[in-house]
């Protein structure tokens, strides 16, 4: 290897190696672009509500205090009982949302992905149409059936609501997965005897989990985070889901800051713990769903 | 079909002979009016505190018997987290006192935030799902009443007559003539200033600006001096704090949106292009684009945004609510170690003020508070509202003791014959400053009560702000375009 041949290795080495630092240092600037507002979020749940009003703010609060948590968590006081009302009330329209979206959705993106039929792939646009709206512009026509139908004021309109936006997105997420399952894992369980459900049942089912997973985990997050129907479509308190009840922490003249910073941090914590127990599968839906074979 | 049709007729009477009764019940309640507003002054205020007695229950006994038996559906805007403790307390004091006074009367009552009442209550209107009784801010009746969907209501159901209120405040609840609901609160707001600010920068810590000039000059002196700003100019579009803040000024010298602050308005003539609206804007573009002695944020500020530099010794003064001295010294209290010091400190710098004056001595502020409203059954929930359970409750909660307790840290009672009581009284002894901000109320001016008031408080007003103060219009341009708006929507051009 000549001389001029090693210096420019050197100097690719060390182009490669800029980059490789340019990105890390963007990674890391994205990184803090993100998880600061949540450190913020938290270091305000410590404050009191005089330290959370400093200016210039206090990076640390001089007093730092966990009253703001345990006010939500004490169910024997009024902000505590309907915080964990509101809680229930989100894990129980989330949960029952992210039931109803896959069990509906399974069976429709298989036969997308599978059978082949008149209109198929217009009946396909047909659902993907529905998300291509901003949702406010079905707030009024929902909000008009849900009164038709009695619902408005129950948990049954939000879910409803919830699997009209949701359905359409599980349904296309797992469709990609489906078409990614060789077709002829089901053939040869046909050939040893099964039919057709069992082998979905046995062979793409268990294939598909990641894909499931990841689809509950979206359908999950949408109607747990979702707040303009739950806002238009409830009036009740102990109706409320979260992201509405914790506009309590807002009066006429003031906020209760770290309140609402302490409310918002729980909120939070389900979703974070729900991402990080299934990110596996999440990760490997989104790769696997994303290439085909 | 029989039974039905019965069952129809039945309650058809019923209803006819309920709404009958509600309409003629004998004034029986009726307090002798020992209340002059002519006389109103922080020492008028402070002596005729304490000085009469009143028993809801009795009083209210009277109009609607002590052992009815119904039921009522009531929304509100009670205390949220970030209110007093004692709100709180004098909240649960009065569901606990209307359940002594009147035990067979079941309510359901459901407290929204101050932002959500408004959207909730219209969405509730249309699914047929409202409550019987609603208290809204202020204005909010108007559209409602526009629409149909609130019953008539005067001081008269409920054993009260029109000299038990403030004429604003029952003028803000009559819409064509017609009285749609009663004042619960009524509250001006007041200058609020740092005075250790107004003492860095050489000004008398003791005397707010006595003008709106006055205002200019302090604001440009704080800012020259201590480099920070002196007045807090709030002028968000969209945003009822802007409004709330702006009209005093454009008052003051003269102007208007329409002829709400003439003696007798008709809410037909445009006034925002006139002289005093134009110097009063020109005033506002002095302080922001020529001394630059306000916030840089003033056109994205609401009044939230000038709290804490407020707090923190950095900005001079600013229109504030009554409420803020009660927040801040429930703040203080609450406050530990190091910051109990520093919190000690801003409330003993905290001095209310009247609102400044125009240059011919005009002092005007918005007439806030807000007022009780009974909805029209076809609109509530189960499509019946029990009308003497509904007088109960809106003459319990506008009796002078509870007009008054629930109205403890930010407001007034709506009942004028609250200021006699032992409760104003201990309000007076123990909120500083609440004499100076009670003291505005007879310069309080309600916002046009006309259904596009909204529109042209919160649209109209702030966009020609943000026109003058940007510089994308010349002060007597932004005036007339204001003024062309405001003609087009009252002549039927806009509104809600």
């Amino acid at each position: 290897m000549t001389a001029m041949e090693m210096s420019a290795g050197a100097a690719k080495r060390r182009g490669a190696g800029g980059w490789r630092w340019s990105g890390r240092i963007f990674l890391l600037l994205l990184l803090g672009f993100t998880v600061m507002p949540m450190i913020w979020m938290f270091i305000t749940s410590l404050k009191t509500g005089f330290a959370a009003m400093q200016y210039p703010p206090q990076w640390w609060p001089a007093e730092p205090t966990l009253e703001n948590y345990w006010r939500l968590i004490d169910p024997s006081g009024n902000v505590g009982r309907d915080f964990i009302q509101y809680f229930w009330n989100s894990i129980w329209v989330s949960t029952l949302t992210t039931i109803l979206a896959v069990v509906v959705a399974v069976p429709a993106a298989y036969a997308f992905s599978r059978f082949r039929f008149p209109g198929r792939n217009f009946l396909f646009f047909a659902v993907l149409l529905r998300n291509m709206f901003p949702a406010v512009v079905f707030l009024v026509p929902l909000f008009i059936l849900m009164k038709a139908l009695g619902l408005v004021n129950t948990h049954g309109s939000l879910i409803l609501t919830y699997l009209t936006f949701g359905l359409p997105l599980a349904i296309w997420l797992l469709k990609g997965f489906y078409d990614n399952i060789p077709v002829q894992l089901e053939q040869a369980a046909r050939i040893d005897g099964a039919t057709r459900f069992q082998a979905f049942l046995l062979i793409v089912m268990p294939l598909s989990t990641p894909g499931i997973i990841a689809t509950s985990i979206y359908s999950f997050i949408g109607a747990w985070n979702e707040y303009i129907y739950a806002y238009t479509f409830l009036t009740r308190h102990d109706q409320m889901t979260l992201p509405v009840g914790i506009q309590r922490f807002f009066s006429e003249n003031a906020t209760d800051w770290p309140g609402l910073m302490a409310a918002t941090f729980m909120m939070s914590i389900p979703v974070v713990v729900l991402f990080l127990v299934l990110q596996r599968y999440f990760v490997r839906a989104l790769t696997e769903g994303a290439v085909k074979h | 079909m029989h039974t039905n049709t019965g069952r129809r007729l039945l309650g058809l009477s019923m209803a006819v002979l309920s709404a009958a009764t509600m309409l003629t019940t004998a004034t029986t309640a009726s307090y002798a009016q020992s209340v002059d507003l002519s006389k109103w002054s922080p020492e008028y205020v402070k002596s005729i505190a304490g000085t009469k007695q009143f028993d809801a229950a009795k009083d209210c006994g009277a109009v609607v018997p002590n052992d009815y038996t119904g039921s009522v559906s009531y929304w509100y805007t009670g205390p949220f987290e970030a209110d007093p403790q004692i709100a709180h307390d004098q909240d649960k004091a009065f569901w606990e006192a209307f359940k002594a006074a009147y035990p067979n009367i079941t309510t359901e009552v459901q407290s929204i935030t101050y932002n959500e009442l408004l959207d909730k209550f219209r969405t509730s209107l249309l699914g047929n799902s409202a409550p019987a009784v609603i208290r809204l801010q202020i204005l909010g009746g108007v559209e409602f009443a526009a629409k149909g969907y609130l019953q008539p209501l005067k001081p008269e159901d409920i054993g009260l007559t029109a000299a038990d209120f403030w004429p604003g405040a029952l003028k803000s609840v009559t819409y064509e003539g017609v009285t749609y609901g009663l004042p619960t609160n009524n509250e001006t707001m007041a200058l609020i200033w740092n005075a250790k600010v107004f003492k860095d920068a050489g000004l008398d810590p003791e005397n707010p600006p006595a003008t709106w000039d006055d205002v200019v000059a302090y604001s440009k002196t704080i800012h020259e001096k201590l480099g920070i700003p002196g007045y807090g100019l709030v002028a968000k579009q969209n945003a009822g704090n802007t409004p709330f803040r702006f009209m005093p000024q454009l008052w003051a010298y003269g102007g208007g949106a329409l002829d709400e602050a003439s003696a007798e308005p008709g809410y037909k003539d445009v006034w925002i292009n006139n002289e005093g609206s134009k110097k009063a804007l020109q005033a506002a573009y002095q302080m922001y684009a020529v001394d630059k002695s306000v916030p840089t944020s003033a056109l994205t500020n609401t009044q939230g945004e000038n709290q804490a530099p407020f707090i923190a010794g950095k900005l001079g003064m600013m229109i504030a609510h009554p409420a803020e001295y009660a927040k801040m010294n429930d703040l203080a209290s609450k406050a530990t170690g190091t910051d109990k010091t520093v919190a000690d400190e801003v409330v003993a710098n905290m001095r209310y003020g009247l609102i400044p004056t125009g240059p011919d001595g005009k002092r005007a502020v918005v007439f806030g508070g807000s007022n009780i409203h009974v909805v029209k059954p076809e609109f509530v929930q189960g499509g019946k509202v029990d009308e003497q359970a509904v007088k109960a409750l809106i003459c319990f909660w506008d009796s002078p003791e509870w007009s008054t307790k629930l109205a403890w840290v930010g407001s007034n009672p709506g009942n004028v014959n609250g200021f006699l009581t032992d409760a104003m009284k201990e309000r007076l002894d123990t909120i500083k400053f609440l004499d100076v901000t009670t003291s505005m109320l007879p310069n309080g001016i309600p916002f046009p009560v006309i259904p596009q008031a909204p529109e042209i408080m919160n649209i109209i007003v702030p966009d020609m702000l943000q026109n003058a103060l940007t510089g994308s219009m010349t002060v007597d341009q932004a005036v007339e375009d204001a003024a062309t708006k405001v003609k087009a929507i009252v002549d039927g051009g806009g509104g809600i």
